[in-house]
C-alpha cells in the first residue's frame, strides 16, 4: 500500500492507495502514524477512495491509529470510502466511531479549523 | 444459461502472501458475475474471502513461503460455496463462533468473523490437514445456508 501526504487548512491529509490489509505495509502506516503524532500533527484525514480492500487487520490498524491521536488530544476521521468498504464500517460498527465524509472539504473542515 | 443441476468448480491456489488476494479477489468476482450474482452479493461474498484468506495467510501460514493457501469455489442449485484451506494448526473455532464480539468499539481484534458471517449466507470451520474456513453465499438469498 502506498501512502502521501499533504497538508491542508491545518489538517494532515493521508492519501492511502492499494489494499489495508496488514502485513509490512500496516507496519508503515502505523510509524508513520507515530510520527505525526510526535510532531504535533493531530487533525488527521485519512483517504480511503483509493483502498480496494480493507480487511479486519486493517480495521485494526485503523482503530489503533485513531485511539493513539485521540489520546493525544486530536482527532481521525476518514473520507471517500468506497461502498464496499462503507458497509464493512457499518457491520463492524465502526461508523460509530470513526467519522466518515464523502469528500475533502467536509473532512477537513470537520475539525473547526479555520485557514488563514 | 445456468441450468439448475449443473455443478461448477474451480480451485485457486496462492501464496502465502496478501498481495495475492487480488487475484483470489477477480476469480470469484467473475465466476459470480457468470453465475449471475447481483454485483451486491458478488461484492459481499468477495469482501468474505479477502477476510478468510487474508486469515489463512497471516494466522494459518504466518506468511510462510513455504505454504499455500487453497481456495475451492463449488456452485450447485444457486449456491456459491468458497472453501478455504490452510497449513497451519488451526485454532479454537467453536470456541470463537460462539463468543460474542468484544463490545468496545476501539478493539484492535475480534472482528474477522463478524466481517464473514455478516456478508455471507453461512460461515463453517473444520479442520484437516489445516484449517478450512468455508463460506457460503446464496443466488438469490431467499433460503438459509445453515
Amino acid at each position: 500500500m502506498k501512502i502521501t501526504q499533504r497538508e491542508k487548512q491545518g489538517a494532515v491529509i493521508l492519501d492511502l492507495n492499494g489494499k489495508l490489509t496488514g502485513g509490512p505495509d500496516a507496519d508503515v502506516f502505523r510509524k508513520l502514524f507515530e510520527g505525526l503524532i510526535e510532531q504535533g500533527k493531530k487533525q488527521i484525514v485519512v483517504n480511503l477512495e483509493k483502498v480496494s480492500w480493507i480487511n479486519s487487520t486493517g480495521l485494526g490498524i485503523l482503530i489503533h491509529n485513531y485511539s493513539s491521536v485521540r489520546s493525544a488530544g486530536g482527532d481521525l476521521v476518514v473520507m471517500g470510502a468506497s461502498e464496499r468498504i462503507e458497509s464493512i464500517l457499518y457491520v463492524t460498527k465502526l461508523n460509530l466511531l470513526f467519522k466518515s465524509f464523502e469528500n475533502e472539504e467536509d473532512a477537513v473542515k470537520s475539525f473547526g479549523q479555520v485557514s488563514h | 444459461m445456468v441450468k439448475t443441476n449443473q455443478v461448477e468448480q474451480m480451485t485457486v491456489t496462492i501464496p502465502s502472501d496478501l498481495k495475492y488476494l487480488g487475484a483470489v479477489d477477480a476469480a470469484v468476482q467473475d465466476l459470480a458475475r457468470e453465475l449471475l450474482f447481483s454485483q451486491d452479493a458478488i461484492n459481499d461474498l468477495g469482501t468474505a474471502l479477502i477476510e478468510a484468506c487474508s486469515n489463512a495467510i497471516e494466522h494459518g501460514n504466518k506468511f510462510s513461503p513455504d505454504k499455500r493457501v487453497t481456495v475451492s469455489l463449488r456452485f450447485h442449485e444457486g449456491r456459491l460455496t468458497a472453501a478455504v484451506k490452510d497449513e497451519g494448526r488451526g485454532f479454537d473455532f467453536e470456541k470463537a463462533m460462539s463468543e460474542e464480539p468484544d463490545p468496545d468499539p476501539t478493539s484492535e481484534r475480534g472482528r474477522g468473523i463478524l466481517i464473514m458471517r455478516a456478508f455471507t449466507d453461512g460461515l463453517n470451520f473444520s479442520y484437516d490437514g489445516g484449517l478450512i474456513c468455508e463460506l457460503t453465499k446464496l443466488r438469490d438469498g431467499s433460503a438459509s445456508a445453515e
